[in-house]
């Protein structure tokens, strides 16, 4: 027989105001197996807490119900202090008298009659309830980082710092992303690439951290503590492993006329090439679409002045699995790029840009290219159709972003900044030259940000003009700015000799695909979506995934970092230990029921479901039985909806316990 | 004569009036073409653009109404004037998205709104159900080597999401169509700006410094004519054009066709069946120029 303690809570008076608590003490204390009924004015308080333990033992208690808030709230509190005094924490429940009754109901006597309703039905339930042993799974404390952005270089290396084994993968033949393409950054006007290329460096060189450059995530399985990850390994054509770095093969390469998309397609680069000086690894790619020996047979020039003979033309595509207990999700982002055709059908497109048409308007990223010291120009500011020097440039910010009528309605946050920098580098370096800027709001909230916008205007003499651009236009040499300057209440033309878009930040091609791989959700854009916007800002729901940087949403560098040491801090309080527990509230199947039909293998999201052989003692296979695995099951319950035996149930969540609770009523 | 392909034809008012040329030349096209074109009966005005700035249900109820009405004849409703275009499709937008003001328009025209019937502009009936291969074969007498500058003014693509004819900002339907002629089209930088629309009586002034800006752009991209869809377009930058000149010591000579004239020229039709008299600016010399007339 049970003896069930039910404690009433008046949650201040969030729950007494409205409900009889005393009364429902009362009337619940008279249904059978309730040893006790009482209530108090804040049960997860310390002295709530004490009475609960107190009680138990001096009432030995078998099971307890709290009727208090949701349990979303406090069932972990009340677990752990029934837990304490003795009692397995799966016979206790709490009822939710608060958000089910109080807070939604005014009639007093009503309220007060559901709420004993609702504490009756778990009381019901309680009973049934079994104790759970704790679920443990082993931790493989390696840790998978996607994406070599300087997100994934800060986790990489605060993880590896720690002790802990890191697998990085980069899509790219070298890591660095977008960082390593910027001139200077803001607010302090430091070279990209100085503070950059050193923790690249740290990368290549750390004992811990094993670097997958030009390879994917193919396939991920398991769970937290324990997943295996698939890679791979795209065929560089040239072997890693014996490749001395020296670039004769670059040199000597006949076709040399590609675009590099390093550079936004401003300078060209040879088909067996690195993206640029600084790349890490520093192994040159063979780009196989231009290659004049993929694509007619002739050249092989590459292989024949290749002293260690890295280069192999048959080198083909290779599947690693990796074992990892926590992935760090860096894949950072891409910039909205409206010569093309826009991807998604919320969003509209930019033609009246003229972007890709008029090939003196360029993206922001382009502007960083040219003005990097290692870029295409030398740091030259040179238009891209003429190489003249622009005397007129005009900055537009906000292109694309916050403009909900053309589909995207969130701010690119870096675009203020990096525009306020990009008039500044300009200033330096062209000093005739006059900097416009068309924007909406200067959005500069950070330390020093705002400083750093004031001086782009008041010591630099750029014109920040209130107001959009509806149009712009190739007339002669010169590109006609039509816009607004709404400060003033009057339409400006100007006639500009360069044009930089602050396009939106879009997360990377392909964020989404990746997603379904992990198993992750996303937003609308496909940025990556956190467990909680403000408690659990680097966690996904799924357990054990992380995130960092740009692809969860628009981020500078400072923010980029912060989160990603975050995120490797996370997976460093993981990995501090050997085993998890994990809520046993999973499926269990009854064997004798389950008639193999594997219904629920075809529902199970978690993947949670296996085979298992029956065998008499003589060792002959009786029947094939579905097996849920503890580690991997999520407690959804989807497959005991499904069972058309009935032979697979939920703890806490049985067939007989549901059907207890409603007849409760 | 193509069975299949019927259209429940809405001239709008300026066809019937000012843009009389433009009606003649629709009609002489599809006819050409053996597509069939079958008046709305008893169609009458949208409203343009006084309804809609004055009283919006009356606006929407015209419009409604008219495309009641277009009901009796088989076919999607064929409509050549942008304004007209754009009145109706606005109409069938804001009806779908909403239910009060439909519920309205309905209670005011005592019929349910038609808001599933399609509405096409002539250039997208050209350009996808007629198709450019079949107008390209239709052509007798191609363009060839005249260098048309294509005008879409503020309404045919605009807003996004509403007419749905072409991308909002860089369209090309007018381009491929012209192109299906055999004419040489320029690319240039007014394609989509305002000609100053109905200003043109209100503030002639406003009027002639926009216009003169297309006409200005056309001329500096090499373009021997101008084509238009749009009655107002057209009276804009033709009508107006000499007075332009005067304004701005300038000199432009671009004739402006209604895109259905040059269609019809190109498929034979001829200049009077064209409609081509009726135009300010005189196309014969190019045209005779060209070796098309
Ligand atoms: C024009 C411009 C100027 C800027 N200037 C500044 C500045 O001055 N100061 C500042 O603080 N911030 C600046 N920023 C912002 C800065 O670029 C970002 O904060 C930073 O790059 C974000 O880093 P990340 O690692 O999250 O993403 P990224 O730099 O985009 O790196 C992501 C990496 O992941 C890789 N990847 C993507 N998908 C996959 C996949 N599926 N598998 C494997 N690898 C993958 C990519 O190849 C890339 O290497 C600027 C941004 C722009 C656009
Ligand atoms: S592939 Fe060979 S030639 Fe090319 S960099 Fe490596 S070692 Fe040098
Ligand atoms: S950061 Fe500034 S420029 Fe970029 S979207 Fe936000 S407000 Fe616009």
């Amino acid at each position: 027989m049970s003896r069930i303690g039910v404690f009433v809570c008046h949650c201040g008076e969030n729950i007494s105001r409205t409900v009889d608590v005393e009364r429902v003490a009362a009337e619940v204390g008279k249904l059978p197996g309730v040893a006790l009924a009482t209530d108090y004015k804040y049960m997860c308080s310390d002295p709530g807490q004490g009475l609960l333990k107190k009680a138990i033992a001096e009432q030995r208690l078998s099971h307890v119900v709290v009727a208090a808030c949701s349990p979303r709230m406090h069932e972990r509190t009340f677990r752990k202090a029934v837990e304490s005094a003795g009692i397995n924490p799966f016979l206790c429940e709490m009822a939710n008298i608060r958000e089910h009754c109080s807070w939604v109901h005014d009639n007093r006597e009503e309220a007060t009659e559901k709420a004993i309703e609702i504490v009756g039905m778990m009381v019901e339930r309680v009973k049934r309830n079994r104790a759970l042993p704790a679920i443990t799974v082993p931790v493989t404390k390696r840790s998978l980082i996607i994406g070599g952005g300087i997100a994934g270089i800060q986790a990489a290396l605060d993880i590896a710092d720690a002790g802990h084994e890191v697998v990085l993968v980069e899509r790219e033949p070298s890591i660095g992303g977008h960082m390593a393409q910027l001139s200077e950054t803001f607010p302090t006007l430091d070279c990209s690439q100085c503070i950059m290329t050193p923790r690249m460096v740290d990368v290549a060189n750390h004992p811990r951290i094993t670097l997958h450059s030009y390879s994917e995530v193919e396939h991920v399985e398991g769970y937290i503590g324990n997943f295996q990850v698939t890679i791979r390994k795209k065929a560089r054509s040239v072997d890693e492993k014996k490749c001395t770095g020296c670039g004769v093969c670059i040199e000597k390469c006949p076709i040399r006329k590609i675009p590099n998309k390093f550079d936004c397609n401003l300078g060209m680069r040879p088909a067996i090439y690195i993206p640029f000086p600084q790349a890490v690894p520093n192994t040159p790619v063979i780009d196989r679409e231009s290659c004049a020996m993929f694509k007619s047979g002739k050249c092989g020039l590459c292989k024949k002045v290749c002293g260690p003979g890295a280069v192999d033309y048959e080198q083909e595509d290779r599947l690693i699995v990796e074992p990892v207990g926590a992935i760090v999700v860096a894949t950072g982002f891409d910039l909205y790029d409206i010569t093309e055709k826009p991807k998604g059908s919320q969003i509209k497109g930019y033609g009246e840009f003229g972007h890709g048409r008029i090939p003196d308007v360029i993206d922001g990223m382009t502007f960083e290219r040219l003005a990097s010291a290692s870029g295409p120009t030398g740091g030259r500011i040179l238009r891209p159709s003429d190489g003249r020097e622009p005397k007129q440039i005009v900055f537009i910010q906000c292109v694309g972003s916050r403009a909900r009528e053309k589909g995207i309605s969130y701010c690119s946050k870096v675009c203020c900044m990096y525009t306020a920098k990009q008039t500044m580098l300009y200033h330096h370096k062209v000093h005739d030259g006059q900097a416009y800027v068309f924007f909406m709001d200067a959005r500069t909230p950070g330390k020093s940000y705002d400083e750093f916008w004031r001086r782009s205007i008041e010591e630099e003499e750029a014109v920040y003009i209130r107001g959009m651009v509806s149009r712009l236009y190739q007339k002669g040499d010169k590109i006609v700015v039509m816009g607004s300057d709404i400060a003033v209440g009057v339409q400006v033309e100007i006639e500009a000799d360069m044009v930089v878009l602050a396009t939106a930040v879009q997360p990377r091609s392909g964020a989404d695909i990746l997603a379904q791989k992990l198993g992750i959700s996303y937003d609308k854009y496909h940025f990556y979506s956190e467990a909680h916007a403000k408690l659990r800002p680097v966690e996904c729901a799924t357990a054990g995934i992380y995130l960092a940087g740009a692809c969860q949403g628009p981020k500078d560098i400072p923010d980029t970092v912060s989160q990603a040491s975050a995120a490797a801090a996370k997976v460093m309080t993981l990995f501090a230990r050997e085993k998890l527990e994990r809520e046993p509230i999973v499926a269990r199947v009854r064997e004798a029921g389950c008639v193999g039909c594997f219904y629920c293998r075809k529902v199970c999201a978690y993947g949670a479901i296996e085979e298992k052989e029956i065998r008499d003692r003589q060792g002959n296979l009786i029947k094939v039985v579905a097996y849920v695995n503890p580690g991997v099951c999520g407690g959804c319950g989807t497959c005991q909806a499904t069972c058309p035996s009935k032979s697979v149930e939920l703890d806490g969540y049985t067939d007989e316990q549901i059907v207890a609770m409603i007849e409760a009523l | 004569m193509d069975k299949t392909l019927n259209y429940a034809y809405y001239p709008g008012c300026s066809l019937h009036a000012s843009a009389g040329e433009y009606d003649l030349s629709t009609r002489e096209l599809f006819n050409l073409l053996g597509v069939g074109l079958t008046e709305v009966p008893d169609w009458f005005c949208c409203g343009a653009t006084p309804a809609h700035n004055v009283d919006e249900l009356l606006s929407l109820s015209l419009c409604a109404k008219n495309l009641e009405l277009a009901e009796q004849v088989d076919g999607d409703v064929a409509v050549a004037c942008a304004a007209c275009f754009s009145r109706l499709k606005f109409t069938q937008h804001t009806l779908l998205e909403d239910e009060t003001k439909r519920r309205q328009v309905e209670k005011a025209i005592d019929a349910p709104a038609r808001l599933d019937g399609k509405v096409k502009h002539l250039l997208e009936i050209l350009a996808r159900d007629i198709g450019l291969e079949r107008l390209a074969s239709a052509v007798s007498k191609p363009l060839s080597g005249v260098k048309v500058a294509c005008y879409y003014g503020c309404l045919l693509t605009r807003p996004p999401d509403v007419p749905n004819l072409d991308c909002v900002e860089a369209p090309t339907i007018m381009e491929r169509v012209v192109e299906a002629a055999g004419a040489e089209t320029v690319p240039w930088s007014h394609r989509m700006e305002c000609c100053g629309a109905n200003f043109t009586l209100s503030r002639p002034g406003v009027v002639i410094q926009l216009s003169n800006a297309i006409l200005d752009s056309a001329k500096s991209s090499g373009a021997d004519c101008v084509v238009v869809a749009c009655p107002l377009c057209h009276g804009n930058l033709d009508m107006r054009q000499k007075e332009i000149e005067g304004v701005y010591n300038a000199e432009y000579g671009l004739p402006v066709f209604y895109i259905t004239q040059l269609l019809a020229v190109a498929c034979g039709a001829g200049a009077e069946k064209s409609g081509l008299g009726a135009l300010m600016v005189d196309p014969f010399p190019l045209l005779k120029v060209k070796n098309i007339l």
